[in-house]
């Protein structure tokens, strides 16, 4: 069953049920696409592209905005190093098919040069903020496009579709801009970026099921598929040379799929058999567990942990 | 998949609609969102279990957002909700109750498409609260419908005399303001009566709130309005030039004759979106269109009916938003649709005092000051009314200095 109504047949005559069905994904697309289409008055614009689901469809979106031209982004990917393989393939195949550059910047290289110091054992994800500020630097990107959707966590409730950042890179949750209308502010000092998330208005829900409506590729990790598992604290840890079975931990073999592909060491995949877009929408709409609450070990810590990060340059 | 799954695509294929809440602290706005996503089932385990159970359930606890917020104790910023029925998706734009954040209201009022105000019944004595006939007056000035969610009903014992007492108060408010599209609905936040599952009292037949918000039109964009299509960037498929947007108003189909820039006559060839040709677009498509003759089109013009007029002098309502108070003779940059040019608040004609709606004169703009003033512009603008066209009828300014965003402009007269 899939929802046959793209937005070129809604809009012809006689088609009017198929707007109706249609209308809250084209109402979604289109803002998308004017927003991305606004930061054509910035000079040196990044797409974080990491080969998640929502970069994937982010990327949709711009190829969209802007054709028949190539989208006057580049892609930037923050690599924590701990990707699984099939979703670096993903993301190099597909700025291949899109012609678009692609940047990697690596934590590993942060690390090395010092400015990234982790804790022993500690993920490597919070310290993607620091290596994005260092790119950002060192690239001068004066707007960095992010997937981030407003859905996914209280403080990103509050973010701006046009978030301003200092020179310090910090977000200022007490100084942020009203944001009126559509009539965006773009403007920024030297030095100083905007973030910009096309998706703010998007929930899971609506990222899988454009995902089925557009048919978006996306690496296999997000389908049902065979992976040694532990259990532990209600969580599913995968198996993997990073993350290794401890000493009398129970290795299950399990048919499962992630909801969310970051850093190996901090996403956790969930018991399902949905093998295409439109099952894991039906698992999505139904789901008990937010996905950031259900995969990402690094949220748990404590309720204002996506805050802190932000504050600190997080997406 | 068989037919029951299909049921489950429910959730997502309706409209998305975007209202936002208005109380004061205490009136139990918060709870009521947290009743409004729990009862939607969109809170999953996880979130749910944050709320505690039984005479500890803390709805409120859910809307409460940074830390620093919480430690005072009050929402300061807006924020954004999202849950859906089978019917519509909704997104909350949750703006404060405390009186000097009259900006947020305003803020999270412009992306929405209607407003629900929550007035707390057994505390009402005879008169409407200033706050609540603040929230009622930037709904008005905002041009948005009010959905009255009459809350505590459960303290007044149901009283059906309270529930009409507040109806008859704010009707008459209402009246003064010229607010004409008003529905009440009685409700129980905390015990989920008449908010997404039907309740008490006997006496009440009327809709639940969310079948209220069901109902709302989605979007104050008028497909029937003229067209305006402001052009965000220029795109090139070889040689021929396509002017990319989003339809604000009205609709747009290849053959139509259109306005490109004042006085220039122009017709459609082409309308495109992902860059296929489509034989029309209406109102929040964002598409591309290509001209007949090749024109010189620049970002900021717009793409509009026959009947287009520009002005460089608007008569609006301004909503101060900045804490730096406007400068008499101070250049801001003006933004409409795409375009940004220079504009000069030439006058201040008065300070409105929201909650009786009196007029003062007054020398300076204050933040969370709503006035009526003049405005001059360096390059013509589109001469729209915000009642009639609030896509284009409405601007806003930055300071050229801090880059601020420091007010929000509603123009209600235009001159030539």
């Amino acid at each position: 069953m899939r929802a046959a109504y793209k937005y070129d047949d809604a809009v012809s005559e006689g088609a009017t049920e198929a707007v109706a069905q249609a209308s809250r994904l084209d109402r979604l697309e289109a803002e998308a696409v004017y927003i991305l289409r606004e930061l054509v008055v910035f000079e040196r614009p990044a797409l974080m592209f990491s080969g998640g689901k929502d970069s994937a469809v982010l990327l949709d979106l711009a190829l969209r905005a802007f054709a028949p031209q190539r989208p006057p982004f580049v892609l930037l990917h923050i690599d924590t190093g701990h990707n699984y393989a099939d979703v670096i393939d993903y993301r190099d195949q597909r700025a291949r098919d899109t012609g678009l550059e692609l940047i990697v910047r690596k934590v590993e290289d942060s690390i090395a040069r010092g400015s990234v110091q982790l804790a022993n054992g500690a993920s490597r994800n919070a310290a993607q903020a620091v290596t994005l500020l260092e790119a950002q630097q060192e690239l001068r990107f004066d707007a960095l496009i992010g997937g981030a959707r407003r859905d996914e966590d209280k403080a990103r409730a509050k973010e701006r579709v046009f978030s301003h950042r200092d020179a310090f890179g910090s977000w200022r949750p007490r100084a942020q801009r009203p944001e009126l209308w559509g009539l965006y502010n773009r403007r920024i000092a030297p030095g100083e970026h905007m973030r910009v998330f096309p998706l703010s208005n998007w929930t899971e829900a609506d990222v899988w099921a454009y995902i089925a409506r557009e048919d978006i590729p996306l690496p296999s990790l997000y389908y049902t598929h065979k992976r040694d598992v532990v259990r532990r604290d209600g969580l599913l840890f995968p198996v993997t040379p990073i993350t290794p079975a401890g000493e009398g931990d129970m290795v299950e073999c399990l048919n499962v799929r992630f909801r969310t592909v970051g850093d190996i060491s901090c996403t956790c995949p969930v018991e399902s058999f949905a093998a295409d877009a439109e099952q894991v929408l039906l698992e999505t709409i139904t789901a008990t567990a937010s996905e950031r609450g259900a995969t990402r070990m690094d949220d748990r810590v404590n309720r204002a942990a996506m805050e802190r990060r932000k504050l600190e340059g997080y997406f | 998949m068989d037919g029951a799954a299909g049921q489950s695509w429910a959730p997502w294929s309706g409209e998305q609609i975007r209202f936002t809440t208005a109380g004061s602290v205490d009136d139990g706005k918060s709870t009521l969102i947290g009743r409004l996503l729990l009862d939607a089932d969109a809170l999953r385990r996880d979130q749910a279990a944050t709320l505690g159970e039984g005479d500890d359930l803390d709805l409120a606890a859910l809307t409460d957002g940074l830390e620093a917020e919480q430690a005072q104790g009050i929402t300061i910023d807006v924020a954004y909700r999202y849950f859906a029925t089978r019917a519509a998706s909704f997104v909350i734009a949750d703006a404060p109750g405390h009186e000097q954040y009259t900006r947020n209201m305003v803020t999270a009022a412009s992306t929405s498409d209607v407003a629900v105000l929550v007035i707390d019944a057994s505390r009402f004595e005879g008169e409407l609260k200033p706050q609540t006939r603040r929230h009622a007056a930037i709904a008005t000035l905002m041009g948005l419908n009010v959905i009255v969610a009459v809350n505590k009903m459960d303290l007044t014992g149901w009283s059906e005399e309270r529930f009409e007492d507040i109806r008859a108060a704010f009707r008459d408010a209402a009246g003064v303001l010229g607010l004409s599209h008003v529905s009440f609905v009685p409700i129980s936040a905390k015990n989920g009566d008449n908010v997404v599952r039907r309740g008490n009292p006997p006496w009440w037949a009327g809709p639940t709130l969310i079948e209220l918000l069901e109902t709302v039109r989605p979007s104050r964009a008028r497909a029937d309005g003229a067209l305006r299509l402001p052009v965000q960037t220029i795109l090139r498929d070889g040689e021929t030039r396509i002017y990319a947007g989003r339809v604000e108003s009205g609709a747009v189909r290849a053959g139509d004759s259109v306005s490109v820039g004042i006085g220039v006559a122009s017709r459609v060839t082409a309308v495109l979106k992902s860059g296929r040709p489509v034989t029309s677009a209406e109102v929040g498509a964002s598409v591309g269109l290509q001209l007949a003759d090749d024109r010189d089109l620049a970002i900021g013009d717009v793409i509009a009916d026959a009947e287009v007029r520009y002005t460089r002098e608007v008569v609006a309502d301004l909503c101060w938003l900045d804490g730096h108070a406007w400068t008499v003779g101070r250049r801001y940059q003006l933004r409409q649709g795409s375009l940004e040019t220079q504009a000069l608040i030439a006058q201040v004609q008065f300070v409105r005092d929201i909650s009786d709606f009196s007029e003062r004169e007054s020398a300076d703009l204050q933040v969370n000051d709503i006035a009526r003033v003049r405005v001059t512009t360096r390059e013509p603008i589109l001469a729209d009314l915000y009642s009639e066209n609030p896509a284009t009828g409405a601007f806003v300014l930055f300071d050229p200095d801090s880059n601020q965003t420091c007010a929000a402009g509603m123009i209600r007269e235009t001159r030539q």
